[in-house]
């Protein structure tokens, strides 16, 4: 997992919390904390992370990683604006994961693995989004999606219709953003 | 208040957040360079792979389409680049001008379309525009902000609307700019030296490959095309030959029409003017068929598609053009092609400071007749052709079944012509040439003759040595008339002596004449038939003596340094290049009959014959005027002080028995030629 993931969350939590609150959260998984943007590190240390910050905030780990998502977003927009200004509206902002930012990514990470969503549109109206990934963050994900409609003054109803964490093979979320309603 | 100590505590613990704050700012900053680094090391590394597959892909065999999309394809994806186009450029007359390759890129751009429709729906580029400045500058250009008042025109910020910035560069091909390649983004894109450096390295392989394609076609159009006209070569007019009769295997009502055409007088204007005025008589009758056949293509076309033409003018070698009509109607478009042809060749063309007329014969085959293969149709036009040339020349013939005997009687003519040398079947004539004073004969031309059987009649001249000429047979034939008149001559010097020996004179054609080793040969002949030295001329025309005018020169300087005279035979008949006369050291000038034949009536045959016969004495020239029939003209050419003459008012040409028995005549007193 790339450092920026642990410095957004640490930012994230002593935001909302205060430094204590992250320092306890390290002392709880045995962590020394130094995380560099420009370093990777182990997944369980993350997965350790969210575990104690369920327990310490008394939530779930999806509501920690969904939580940690939307406020993750507005930081990632002041380090990044150029991945929020070339796109206008989440739903094309999803769409350019794939084919903008994890390659931008990769340009200065090479080795960063990053997900590859499935992206199709639903008959039924809205976005369906495969995601397969050992990491299982599918809350996460739904997470970023809704603080990037905050971002874009929209809402979004997130469903996940199949769940890695359910037994499924893999996460389907289905995603109806508030411009599908309107039409 | 806390106790001092804890003051001194909270005051430190403030110090330390503050330093905190400072550490971890400079770690984001350290960061953001740190990514901004390596953003940027990742473009280099991609932009060094981009210069080395664009490279690797010019060297290779790549086509230009294919180097253009990958190179395209390259920058985009490299660069922050969103749209790329390539055009080309055309050449129309003096003028340069773009066209879209139809050749783009693009990364996440939702407007390429709209940009393309923009691009493309004027058909050229904005005049004034980007892609167009980049081609007067031949520099490249960066509009680093498009939003911003550029100077271009309205229609050239409306075609950018959408992008922030735009950047276009020329390809080079040789001195030229041959291509330009344009990139749009909807991002600001600063002016960036080094992606500059590496898109004009990028630009110079793109020109290598069109540099190499460019004499690639070059060189299979060279092999198809004839050089000096640049009109088709018979290569590739077969091939446009067999492809239309291939269609009209398949589709028997569209068809088509060769004609045959030949230029009546070429052979005379590259003889006496030179090759350089022959080509460019050529060039300039090419250009009024090649005009002639626009003309018929725009009547014909009618809203026919507006793709290929219908006619092919090709070169076929020589004077000898084909055109092929094809998807004609009916055979009657071939005939007004034909006497369009004709008309067009009829005002006289203008070469140095010479007016020349020209003339064609055309034969034409239509593909109606059950035809196999495009050498037939070529055959049959060419047969009609020469049907249109026995008839007199400029005038077009149709191809019939009758002539198919024709050019089989030519094909039996030339075989018969071989078999007649080996089998020793030609004869010599000798036509006395007398000093006109005294009548006195000098000498004898030698004149070939033909008897194909003991029992049949002699063929002349003008009935074979057209075939003789044409197969090369003319060689061999010219070597044994030579031959047979030094050894004629040799013994009648013996049984005639005189103080003045008698002297022969022999034709000698072109194409004996361009033998290289035509000195030697003649020499060999002179001293192996024991011909007294001084008695031999060689009469050649004034065509011969024009074609290489330096090598002429030599010839016929080292031919008067072995005691052999030359003769310019039919003088005043061609374009005469009086500068080149006194460049050789000729003997004699035979002015031809037609002028002598005048001589007693027109005004301006006299005139000529007068300026001849002067010419003559000034460069120190004798003079025989040809042709000689009444005993006024002798008369007339007396007073000129026309020292010579031949014609049958002094003799027709004899067999050897009759040349002995006149000899024997003169011997006795001098009798007096037959009146006429």
């Amino acid at each position: 997992m790339k450092g920026i993931i642990f410095n957004l969350l640490e930012e994230v939590i002593v935001s909302h919390y205060d430094e204590d609150t992250w320092e306890r959260l390290l002392l709880a998984t045995g962590l020394d904390g130094a995380y560099t943007s420009l370093g990777s590190y182990p997944d369980r240390d993350l997965d350790g992370l969210v575990s104690s910050a369920a327990l310490t905030l008394g939530l779930t780990p999806f509501e920690v990683l969904r939580w940690f998502g939307q406020q993750a977003i507005p930081r990632l927009y002041s380090r990044y604006p150029g991945f929020f200004a070339s796109q206008p509206s989440t739903r094309s902002f999803l769409l350019s994961v794939n084919s903008i930012i994890h390659p931008e990514v990769r340009k200065v990470y090479p080795g960063a693995q990053v997900p590859t969503f499935e992206f199709s549109d639903d008959p039924g109206g809205g976005l369906l989004m495969g995601y397969r990934s050992p990491r299982r963050l599918c809350a996460l994900a739904q997470g970023f999606t809704e603080g990037a409609a905050t971002h874009y003054g929209e809402t979004v109803q997130f469903e996940h219709r199949e769940c890695m964490h359910k037994g499924d093979e893999r996460c389907l979320c289905h995603i109806l953003f508030s411009s599908d309603r309107s039409h | 208040m806390f106790p001092p100590d804890e003051e001194k505590l909270i005051e430190e613990v403030r110090k330390l957040k503050k330093r905190l704050a400072r550490e971890r700012a400079a770690r984001l900053e350290a960061e953001s360079i740190a990514e901004h680094g390596l953003r940027q090391l990742y473009e280099k590394k991609e932009q060094l792979q981009l210069l080395g597959a664009v490279a690797v892909a010019a060297n290779e065999s790549a086509t230009v389409d294919e180097l253009l999309q990958l190179t395209l394809n390259k920058i985009c994806a490299t660069s922050r680049w969103q749209l790329g186009h390539a055009y080309l450029v055309r050449q129309k007359g003096n003028e340069f001008h773009l066209i879209s390759s139809g050749i783009w890129s693009e990364i996440n751009c939702g407007w390429m379309e709209e940009f393309q429709l923009a691009t493309r729906v004027i058909e050229k580029p904005v005049m004034g525009g980007l892609p167009d400045r980049t081609l007067t500058m031949g520099e490249p250009i960066w509009v680093a902000d498009t939003t911003e008042d550029t100077g271009y025109p309205e229609s050239e910020m409306r075609r950018l609307e959408g992008t922030k910035s735009a950047f276009a560069i020329p390809v080079r091909a040789g001195d030229q700019v041959a291509a330009v390649l344009e990139f749009v983004s909807e991002q600001f894109i600063a002016l960036d030296e080094f992606f500059l450096q590496l898109m004009a390295q990028i630009a110079t392989q793109i020109g290598r490959l069109l540099d190499r394609k460019r004499a690639e076609s070059q060189l299979i159009h060279d092999a198809s095309h004839d050089s000096l006209t640049k009109l088709p070569n018979r290569a590739l007019f077969m091939d446009r030959l067999t492809r239309a009769l291939a269609r009209n295997k398949r589709i028997p009502h569209v068809s088509f029409a060769v004609l045959f055409i030949d230029l009546d007088r070429f052979k005379m204007v590259n003889d006496t003017l030179g090759h350089n005025a022959g080509d460019e008589l050529l060039i300039q009758v090419v250009a009024r068929i090649s005009a002639a056949l626009r003309h018929e293509e725009m009547i014909a076309r009618c809203g026919a598609d507006e793709e290929g033409n219908r006619e092919t003018l090709a070169r076929l070698g020589g004077d000898e053009f084909t055109v092929l009509l094809d998807e004609i109607r009916d055979p009657s478009q071939a005939l007004r092609v034909a006497d369009r042809i004709q008309k067009t060749l009829a005002d006289s063309f203008r070469l140095g400071g010479n007016d020349v007329s020209v003339c064609a014969s055309i034969g034409i085959a239509i593909s109606g007749t059950a035809y196999d293969t495009p050498s037939e149709i070529i055959r049959d036009a060419d047969l009609a052709m020469y049907r249109a040339k026995s008839l007199g020349g400029s005038r077009y013939v149709i191809y019939d079944e009758s002539m198919q005997a024709l050019g089989a009687s030519r094909l039996q003519m030339e075989t018969d012509l071989r078999s007649a040398l080996k089998n020793d079947e030609f004869v010599l004539h000798y036509q006395p040439i007398v000093e006109l004073k005294t009548s006195e004969i000098v000498g004898f031309e030698a004149l070939v003759r033909w008897r194909s059987r003991p029992d049949s009649e002699l063929i002349y001249p003008d009935q074979f040595i057209k075939i003789a000429e044409d197969s090369g047979l003319i060689v061999p034939i010219g070597a044994w008339v030579l031959r047979q008149a030094c050894s004629v001559m040799c013994t009648l010097q013996q049984e005639f002596p005189r103080e003045r020996p008698l002297t022969i004179n022999v034709n000698l054609s072109s194409r004996q004449f361009s033998q290289l080793d035509l000195v030697h040969q003649i020499g060999r002949v002179v001293s192996e038939t024991c011909i007294l030295p001084g008695t031999l001329g060689l009469e050649i025309t004034e065509s011969v003596t024009m074609d290489d005018t330096d090598r002429t020169a030599a010839v016929v300087a080292e031919l008067a340094s072995a005691g052999v005279h030359v003769s310019i035979d039919d003088f005043g008949t061609g374009f005469s290049s009086l500068s080149y006369l006194h460049r050789f050291p000729i003997h004699v000038l035979k002015i031809d009959r037609s002028f002598t034949g005048r001589i007693d009536f027109d005004a301006e045959s006299l005139a000529i014959v007068r300026t001849i016969a002067n010419l003559a004495r000034d460069l120190g020239m004798d003079v025989v005027a040809e042709g000689v029939e009444t005993k006024a003209q002798a008369a007339r050419l007396k007073s000129l002080d026309c020292k010579f003459g031949q014609g049958y008012f002094y003799s027709p040409p004899l067999d050897e028995t009759s040349v002995r028995r006149l000899l024997h005549s003169q011997e006795m007193p001098m009798p007096h030629p037959r009146a006429r």
